[in-house]
């Protein structure tokens, strides 16, 4: 009972994204599949706290003698310094994720791969690369009201700079200029971020149709972002929708081959990509 | 910042002893003596593990740009030579037991011992095509944190016309060598990756499934 509530809980969040299908910065990553194999109990955590803890009590009770060549002491210190720095991610929607995840193996090598190659072949990099400013250019509203909400001003100030420079003398936002010329760097933040600096955990994972790995931390902060997104406010929806497929098609030219890659060096992608989300979503909040 | 507080750990541990023998005047500017005596070094050890790092990854992108070395005949040749310089630059060993972290002493030597060797083949499958599709990005290194007294972390990026790539490298002292033993890109670790995943193995399977898992994976089932 309670999953179906939650499922329709998602569906009906899912519907709120939808207007707009923007990209992350793990663009390529973002979607998901499988080929290897299949994943066991929907209460992954659960299980890896569990052994966790299993295998850290014979560890502290009984003193066995070391069977390496390494003192005990310094294999004790890595271990402990290793798991300290373990991140985990609690995956109850796990059986819905998984789905998504598959879907949007297709959707990728279905859909989006050829889409974007036919489309690379068609514009040269230069061109993409100054759409891909464009889209950068116009999104600053989003960076410059989180990067104040977490009181780097500094950060604020030149994302204002930036919007004035690209906008005037990167004629339209289609040039870095303020990059280019006055080595004036992009920040980055997004609400999801906001939140994270302000201690404020994931939540848990979910996998999006499309848009790929989120949690319920960024999912808030991704919709909360959608009200500084100019193309949100263009109607008729269809429009805008078509805009954000534009966008979305032009950032994974750049990305191609990308997911193809994690795949293959992944032993469990499904398992590689969520922690990877988890630990890229980390540094992001910690810059 | 690391340096700096080792450091001011050892001059507090010294001024504890010193006390605590009752020392003279004498034996505490000894005590400041062999401080300096021992930071020195530390300090000269600063940008060793940059200049040892940088130094394998320009061996490895003076390979790819070889302009001798075209075609497919030469790809293998290539391929070699990125391997052996890999060889050097990686400590394998290292790598595998910090990516089992927990789960290490749970295999038994010849376990272990396997397991280093399928790891790196999986490693290896995994980024030699990647590496091999250099196409002349500049990399550009930073800087050097100093982790612990033997461990460092080397950051660089990878400048493409579209983005910077951070590339970090988690490197280990050992017998006088600077090794990688995990790299961080874009803030994710190859070895936790790695960690979550062959955990979610184990945490249902014996050390032998996961080795058969990896078999498979290298296409030596």
């Amino acid at each position: 009972m309670k999953l179906i509530v939650l499922t329709i809980g998602v569906v009906g969040l899912f519907a709120v994204s939808l207007f707009s299908f923007s990209y992350y910065s793990l663009a390529s990553t973002v979607i998901a599949s499988d080929h290897d194999q299949e994943g066991k109990s929907s209460q992954v955590d659960q299980t890896l706290q569990d052994q966790k803890q299993s295998t850290q009590e014979p560890d502290e009770l009984i003193e066995e003698p070391d069977q390496e060549q390494e003192p005990s002491d310094q294999e004790e210190e890595i271990i402990e310094e290793e798991e300290e720095e373990t991140v985990q991610i609690a995956d109850p929607l796990y059986i819905w994720n998984k789905g998504m995840y598959y879907f949007n193996d297709k959707f990728y090598f279905w859909l989006l791969k050829p889409v974007t190659q036919g489309y690379s072949a068609v514009f040269p990099e230069g061109v993409r690369l100054s759409i891909s400013n464009f889209y950068q250019n116009i999104t600053t509203p989003i960076r410059f009201v989180n990067n104040l909400l977490q009181l780097k001003m500094k950060s604020a100030g030149n994302e204002l700079l930036r919007l004035v420079l690209n906008t005037t003398f990167g004629v339209a936002g289609l040039g870095d200029f303020a990059k280019d010329k006055m080595d004036i760097k992009r920040h980055d933040e997004d609400l999801g971020q906001t939140f994270g600096h302000y201690g404020i955990g994931h939540g848990f994972y979910i996998v999006w149709p499309i848009l790929g790995p989120s949690s319920l931390r960024d999912t808030v902060g991704y919709v909360g972002d959608l009200f500084l997104h100019p193309v949100s406010y263009i109607t008729p929806i269809e429009t805008a929708v078509g805009i954000d497929a534009h966008d979305k098609v032009n950032e994974t030219s750049f990305h191609i081959g990308d997911y193809e890659d994690i795949i293959k060096a992944a032993v469990d992608p499904y398992i590689s990509i969520r922690d990877a989300y988890v630990q890229h979503r980390k540094k992001k909040v910690e810059e | 910042m690391l340096l700096e507080t080792s450091a001011r750990t050892k001059k507090v541990k010294m001024r504890v002893e010193n006390k605590s023998k009752g020392a003279s005047m004498k034996k505490v500017l000894i005590g400041f003596h062999l401080i300096i005596f021992f930071i020195l070094p530390l300090s000269l050890y600063a940008g060793v593990p940059q200049n040892t790092v940088e130094g394998h990854v320009n061996n490895v992108l003076n390979v790819l740009r070889d302009p001798a070395m075209k075609g497919d005949k030469a790809k293998k040749a290539k391929k070699e030579k990125v391997r052996a310089i890999s060889e050097k630059m990686f400590d394998f060993n290292e790598l595998s037991r910090r990516t089992l972290a927990m789960n290490w002493k749970n295999l038994n030597p010849d376990q272990q011992k396997e397991f280093i060797d399928l790891y790196k083949d999986i490693l290896e499958d995994a980024y030699m095509d990647r590496i091999m599709s250099y196409s002349d990005e500049k990399v550009v290194f930073s800087k050097e944190i100093m982790l612990s007294d033997d461990t460092a972390e080397v950051q660089s990026n990878i400048i493409t016309k579209k983005a910077e790539i951070p590339i970090y490298y988690r490197v280990i002292l050992k017998d006088g060598n600077w090794r990688v033993y995990d790299v961080i890109i874009e803030g994710v670790s190859l070895i936790k990756n790695y960690r979550t995943q062959f955990r979610d193995i184990l945490a249902n399977k014996s050390p032998e499934e996961l080795l058969k898992v990896l078999r498979k994976k290298v296409g030596k089932a």
